[in-house]
């Protein structure tokens, strides 16, 4: 009874590590934690707990481990001495959160690691320019007006509206075309 | 607090919110607004919101810019304080846009692989349609 109490306490604990470290979510304290995982414990034990179990996270998470890299180290972890070293309950139960949460935690962190303004949002629509007093009435020229939503995290976008003929809308594909020449012969070869 | 008035509403207008999102969003910026206020805020953005929404893109439509040039660079996060293998590619744009103003300004934005296979899908679209129309 006691060991599947405590295996849920030690997997809830990463669960809500990630969840304020990785995944942004800024209403958990570790007192709440606390009182919600382990309420028997010293607020000093637990805070050696906690930082203990972020600080394994962390570092698995930073050398995005795989799964021999985090057997050797979960390993290496169990078999120190003293206050640092990590029983077999909390390795086998980082060793089950690592490997349910791996890509979720590298998309985070790859997504904290966009500092600079990105596509928030695109729209578009093609109009026919209707005869202006330069032209010939009968010639109509399709124009594409494409509004681009520019911004930052915490920001307020900028919105950038362009204006295409059928001319720069050609160049611009072509210069679309060589991005994904160089994509198709860079990143498959990653 | 004027200044403060006139950038809430310019952004709650730019992103079309209802006047409950706004009243929301004012909240979680400060716990200082009384019941009073919020109400009569809440009461004039209803009424008004939707064309303040409607002005700013009409606006932002006439002020078209022109694409005069396109610079473009693939790059890889390779690592990062928090994570030392990254290996991300992006795509980094520099637009040189000629302004309604006569002015030439630069922006610049990042896009993802993904991102930039979905904006270069929608441009094959636009050029699509502009054939046939």
């Amino acid at each position: 009874m006691a060991d599947v109490e405590e295996t849920k306490s030690q997997s809830g604990l990463l669960n809500r590590i990630a969840q304020m470290v990785y995944y942004n979510k800024s209403e958990i304290t570790e007192e709440l934690l606390k009182d919600e995982l382990y309420p028997e414990m010293s607020r000093e034990e637990f805070k050696a707990l906690y930082d203990k179990m972020k600080g394994l996270l962390k570092s698995i998470a930073i050398a995005d481990m795989d799964h021999s890299q985090l057997e050797a180290f979960l390993t290496a972890q169990t078999k120190k001495q003293g206050s640092g070293r990590v029983s077999a309950e909390q390795a086998a139960a980082l060793s089950r959160f690592w490997k349910s949460q791996r890509v979720r935690v590298r998309e985070s962190l790859l997504a904290q690691s966009r500092w600079e303004t990105t596509l928030k949002g695109l729209s578009w629509r093609v109009d026919l320019q209707a005869a202006d007093n330069l032209r010939n009435s009968d010639h109509s020229d399709p124009v594409a007006l494409m509004e681009l939503e520019l911004g930052r995290d915490g920001q307020d976008s900028e919105f950038l509206c362009l204006e295409f003929d059928e001319a720069r809308m050609n160049q611009m594909l072509k210069k679309m075309a060589d991005i994904q020449e160089s994509i198709d012969r860079v990143v498959h070869h990653a | 607090m004027i200044r403060f008035l006139i950038l809430t509403f310019r952004t709650a207008g730019k992103k079309n919110l209802s006047a409950d999102e706004l009243v929301s969003k004012l909240e979680e910026g400060s716990n200082k607004w009384c019941k009073a206020s919020i109400q009569v805020l809440c009461t004039l953005w209803s009424e008004h919101g939707a064309s303040v929404h409607a002005q700013q893109k009409v606006h932002s439509m006439l002020s078209t810019c022109q694409l005069v040039d396109v610079q473009w660079k693939l790059a890889m996060a390779v690592s990062s304080d928090t994570c030392r293998s990254l290996n991300s590619p992006y795509v980094s744009l520099l637009l040189k846009v000629l302004e309604p103003s006569g002015q030439i300004s630069q922006r610049s934005f990042e896009m993802t692989i993904p991102q930039f296979q979905n904006f270069h899908k929608q441009l094959k679209e636009m050029a699509a349609i502009m054939e046939t129309v």
